[in-house]
């Protein structure tokens, strides 16, 4: 019952935030010249078959036993480093969320109710390609879209800041496209618990 | 004759820079002309005239005479490369590369210059130099004397120098060399400016993430030829796009320092900076503007959504939303007019980002000044052009908008990705980004030729360059045009 409730609740939200980026902003193929068509990027002689960094976040199941914390014990610099709060990726020079992305979103909200002291900072990042100005907004924007499915998810809006810093953090310092895709992220990083 | 005003006083109001730990202004070095007599010119000395402005002078400049003091001998080595390639970078005369004239003899005095070598290496003009130490301090007698005049060794131009330090002999001739441009070629000169960029030479990894990248940048200043490069900032967060206030005296910048994005000015006094902005973790504030007057500060925020440009005043009061009615597009990257009435930025309203201007009130519709791929980061020089990076490609290239004919041209070579323009107050240099050697450093070219690549940094990764206006403003000369030598 409960199961089904929150399914419906997320299929809701999903639907609205479809509904709603749709509005504003067309998906990817947005009419009108790519800023960096990715065609022209010249091919990586060394290519890296690259994934988003595998989860290390141990698994929540919706029935947890809610005296079983297991993130209790760590500080906040561990919670961050361990990346307990997976990061969410994002096509080349867009603030779309895909269902990949949403589904990492759900993981982090499950966990966000169950430790409801945390407060988190979502991170915006970019890769390297853009201009680094133009970057700062993407970032922010990017941002922005995680924390309102966040929001859309029952997270508290007092638990959410929002910060963007382009493409001057990067996961992953490299210069290849497996790089940039491990760049190209919203990123959370708990400040209080 | 060259200068008909016998005294000339022209004060350095000390030094552009000094950091915030250590306050060291520059001696405030005092220049005099010193003239021969006027003789009667001959036509070809006319045409090869040291102010000529269509003829660049051809300069010898052996070593200076010194002494036998060691310490004024190294500085006077120090005075003489310096001043050759201060006076090597404007082009305005064409400096004899001082190893090839290495082999010329010295001449104690002006009278024994062995005048047939130098007319053989191609001098038209000789500078003869000689310097006295008091304690800290030296005076430095510099003239320029004609290899061609009848009778020869005629003196065309000589100025005394005094309070020059002793432990700042590089100073010193970027003084001499701007006093040259001055009062020889009605240019201004840069040999004193500076430029501010932010570095991740200090290699500050941010503790507590998980992303190796993150590694923070501190705000740098170097000398405009990259002597000196040190530290304006040592908080090990994040700061990026610093901007000089108009009288060199203090810097804006962007910090992540309290954990968001917030503009802050410094005037080296070792007072904590302002923030103007007040930004909080919900007004979060990024690349400032400061206003040719000093007193507005335009940056982007998105305090109301989407990145909108706003202005500030310099205390804080008034701020207002530049680009209020576009609140499905990111607005940032402002930059002033040299008046002050018009503001540059960038706007992604119509899909890709492209530069747009509107005036510094916000009154009037904005207007599109480019049809880029990806344009951004513009930069508003002193002589009616606006730089800016050209994004689309691989990788970015520089480019110019010449607001006269409304006409862009890439003016960078493609080589490595190329972004983040600044023009050096004379408008005839262009500092930016380069990844042609491998990591992000910062180098110069002149405009418009776009040749004379110079490297300015090498260590870390080095970006948001700024190039500093001319210390004490630039008064004592016109500011002559770009000049492209044959």
């Amino acid at each position: 019952m409960k199961d089904a409730f929150w399914r419906l609740t997320i299929i809701a939200a999903v639907l609205a935030i479809a509904a709603a980026c749709g509005g504003k902003k067309p998906p990817v193929t947005k009419p009108g010249p790519d800023p960096f068509p990715s065609t022209s990027v010249p091919a990586d002689p060394n290519p890296v078959v690259s994934t988003p960094p595998p989860p290390t976040a141990l698994p929540v199941p919706p029935d947890a036993n809610p005296n079983a914390r297991p993130y209790d014990a760590l500080s906040t610099d561990d919670i961050n480093k361990k990346s307990i709060l997976k990061p969410v990726f994002f096509l080349y020079d867009s603030d779309e969320l895909d269902e990949a992305a949403r589904k990492t979103l759900e993981s982090n909200a499950q966990i966000l109710k169950e430790y409801r002291a945390w407060v988190l900072t979502v991170e915006g990042h970019c890769d390297e390609r853009g201009t680094p100005e133009y970057n700062l907004s993407l970032g922010d924007r990017r941002a922005q879209a995680a924390k309102n499915y966040l929001l859309s998810l029952g997270i508290t809006a007092d638990r959410l800041k929002t910060v963007s810093y382009g493409k001057e953090f990067p996961f992953n310092p490299g210069h290849d496209e497996g790089a940039w895709q491990q760049n190209r992220r919203a990123q959370f990083m708990v400040t209080a618990k | 004759m060259i200068n008909k005003t016998f005294v000339v006083a022209a004060i350095a109001i000390g030094s552009a820079v000094a950091l915030t730990r250590a306050a060291v202004p520059n001696p405030e070095i005092t220049a005099r002309s010193i003239q021969d007599p006027p003789r009667q010119q001959q036509p070809r000395e006319l045409v090869l005239a040291l102010d000529n402005p269509s003829y660049q002078p051809r300069i010898g400049i052996p070593d200076f005479v010194a002494g036998g003091d060691a310490e004024l001998q190294a500085a006077a080595k120090t005075l003489a490369d310096v001043l050759a390639a201060d006076l090597d970078f404007e082009k305005e005369f064409l400096v004899v590369d001082r190893k090839a004239s290495a082999s010329i003899p010295a001449a104690a005095t002006p009278e024994t210059i062995p005048w047939d070598s130098w007319r053989q290496i191609g001098a038209d003009f000789v500078i003869f130099a000689t310097m006295r130490r008091s304690g800290a301090q030296f005076t430095i007698d510099l003239k320029v004397l004609s290899t061609r005049s009848e009778p020869v060794g005629q003196q065309k131009f000589g100025s005394e120098y005094s309070n020059c330090a002793m432990n700042n002999p590089r100073y010193c001739a970027h003084f001499i060399s701007d006093d040259m441009h001055a009062k020889l070629r009605q240019l201004v000169g840069v040999a004193r400016t500076k430029i501010a960029f932010a570095s991740d030479r200090d290699a500050t990894r941010q503790a507590g993430r998980p992303d190796m990248g993150a590694i923070g940048k501190e705000i740098y200043i170097s000398d405009y030829d990259g002597a000196n490069q040190r530290p304006a900032t040592a908080n090990r967060s994040l700061n990026i796009n610093p901007t000089w206030l108009p009288d060199a005296r203090g810097l804006a910048y962007t910090s992540y320092v309290s954990r968001f994005p917030d503009i802050y000015i410094t005037l080296f006094d070792g007072r904590p900076p302002t923030r103007p902005a007040a930004g909080t973790d919900v007004i979060q504030n990024t690349l400032p503007a400061v206003s040719p007057d000093g007193q507005r500060i335009a940056f982007a925020s998105g305090r109301s959504g989407r990145y909108d440009v706003w202005v500030v005043n310099r205390d804080g009061s008034n701020p207002r939303n530049l680009t209020p009615n576009t609140p499905n597009s990111d607005e940032g990257a402002p930059t002033w007019s040299p008046s002050g009435s018009q503001i540059a930025f960038t706007s992604d309203r119509t899909g890709s980002p492209q530069i747009w201007v509107v005036s510094a009130d916000g009154l009037g519709p904005p207007k599109r000044l480019t049809s880029d791929v990806h344009a951004d980061a513009p930069t508003w020089s002193t002589q009616n052009y606006i730089a800016y990076t050209l994004g689309g490609g691989p990788g970015h290239d520089v480019a110019v908008i010449d607001l006269s004919k409304m006409e862009t041209r890439i003016i960078t070579d493609g080589i490595g990705s190329n972004k983040q323009p600044t023009v050096a107050p004379n408008a005839r240099h262009i500092a930016f980004v380069t990844t042609r050697w491998g990591k992000e450093q910062i180098a110069i070219i002149d405009f418009p030729t776009g040749k004379s690549l110079r490297r300015v940094t090498d260590a870390g990764n080095n970006t948001y360059p700024d190039w500093s206006p001319v210390p004490g403003g630039t008064s004592n000369a016109t500011n002559r045009t770009a000049r492209i030598p044959q």
